[in-house]
């Protein structure tokens, strides 16, 4: 934290936590995503075991939601 | 009986019921099956999901015996894989809605001890694929007569038969009193299994009423083609219904023949879809196949509303029945000398 003339500048701390609340709630909301699709996954290749593939691809599209909020971590830390 | 807490594990037993549904007979196979003896039939449900139960049951039965156990011992496989792969309410549901083969398996144990059969033939007409396992069909089948039978029952499912009905079948020996008690208390604990709260389960339960309903319209035209009504046809009324009331059931239990009760039922919605079956000659066969296909069109119509729900696990089951059925059909059928489009007329798919 750097003071200057008596005031503080918290804007490091605040762009730091902010890249940790778009990585953090985009991983919350991944995992909301992911618990019923992985709970279908298991389902449909405990009954068939050649939808694995399948069943990944649709295991994992939540994940892009995590990278979008690594971008805006990453952007607000990088580029602001 | 014992209640779950808990939403329960809705993704992933919808996921299993819908992978189990896909494999389920199609309306080629049936096609085939028509063309085919029933060694042929034997041989090709073999390679349709069935190859376990036909190999278990090959040494002890052959030709149509076959067909029919091994197809009743895979419906029960399946229904008991869904039954524990469920959690919470959806397995209050699925549980209640199962019991009808609890039901179902008391009805053909109290009826093989009032008529004095051996253990052994009781035990072949069982079909394990409700909340009761072998084990605990045995036990019934090893209680010493009926109303031991019937206290065992309510200790292991909590459902007792009234002192009444008791009464009645000490007084003539007659088991219709405790049956139609059966079939009132199973609809009555299913209805009361669906909860509210979700729209899933609303839409369910106007699905089991409107079962209900077809139940009552069978019993009905059922009793119509041996032309028994009034009094005597009340006492099978299952109240629960959407839209056959008691006072609707009346009516059409008052009407002559079959063709009259099809006029008293011009009102209801199933109607429209079993007035086909409703002629002169109607025969109980016919009637029920067009309430087979009421009932699996019923299903169908709702399947696919809520993914995450009880709906598609029901779906699956009502499915898998209809396919237990058209097989014994087919295998009945062609061992007769059925012609092919009279047997085609009874599938339900």
């Amino acid at each position: 934290m750097v003071v200057t003339e008596g005031v503080a500048d918290v804007t490091n701390g605040l762009i730091a936590i902010g890249a940790g609340l778009a990585v953090g709630l985009a991983g919350v909301g991944t995992g909301m995503a992911e618990k019923d699709i992985g709970a279908a996954a298991i389902g449909a290749i405990t009954e068939d075991s050649s939808l694995f593939g399948r069943s990944m691809i649709f295991m994992v599209l939540p994940e892009t939601v995590v990278i979008f909020g690594l971008v805006i971590a990453i952007m607000a830390i990088f580029v602001m | 009986m014992f209640q779950r807490s808990g939403k329960g594990n809705y993704a992933y037993t919808s996921a299993r019921a819908k992978a189990k549904k896909s494999r389920l007979l199609k309306e080629e196979d049936y096609s085939k099956m028509l063309m085919m003896s029933v060694p042929e039939i034997s041989h090709y449900i073999s390679e349709a999901g069935y190859s376990k139960e036909m190999t278990e049951l090959g040494n002890r039965y052959t030709g149509l015996s076959l067909v029919e156990y091994a197809t009743y011992a895979n419906m029960a496989v399946a229904f008991r894989s869904i039954l524990k792969a469920s959690t919470g309410e959806l397995r209050n549901m699925v549980e209640a809605y199962l019991s009808e083969w609890d039901f179902t398996n008391l009805e053909v144990i109290l009826r093989g001890k009032n008529y004095g059969l051996p253990v052994e033939e009781i035990r072949e007409d069982l079909v394990p694929a409700g909340r009761l396992d072998m084990d605990d069909l045995d036990d019934l089948v090893a209680a010493p007569g009926v109303e031991e039978t019937l206290d065992l029952f309510a200790s292991k499912t909590g459902v007792r038969v009234s002192d009444e009905a008791v009464a009645a079948y000490r007084n003539d020996r007659m088991l219709k009193d405790i049956e139609d008690e059966l079939a009132k208390t199973f609809y009555r604990n299913l209805l009361l299994s669906v909860g509210t709260t979700t729209q899933a389960n609303r839409i369910f339960r106007t699905y089991l009423e409107r079962v209900v309903d077809a139940q009552n319209v069978e019993t009905l035209l059922k009793l119509k083609v041996e032309r028994i009504g009034g009094e005597e046809a009340m006492k099978y009324f299952i109240p629960g219904g959407q839209e056959v009331d008691e006072k609707t059931y009346a009516q059409i239990a008052a009407a002559a023949d079959v063709v009259s009760a099809g006029n008293e039922m011009q009102g209801l919605k199933i109607h429209n879809e079993i007035k086909g079956a409703l002629t002169d000659n109607a025969s109980v066969l016919d009637v029920v196949a067009a309430i087979d296909r009421y009932n699996a069109e019923l299903a169908n119509s709702v399947a696919h509303m809520y993914p995450l729900s009880v709906i598609p696990v029901v779906d699956y089951m009502i499915h898998k029945r209809n396919e237990a059925r058209n097989i014994r059909m087919i295998a009945h059928g062609v061992d007769s000398g059925l012609d092919v489009e009279t047997m085609k007329g009874l599938l339900v798919i």
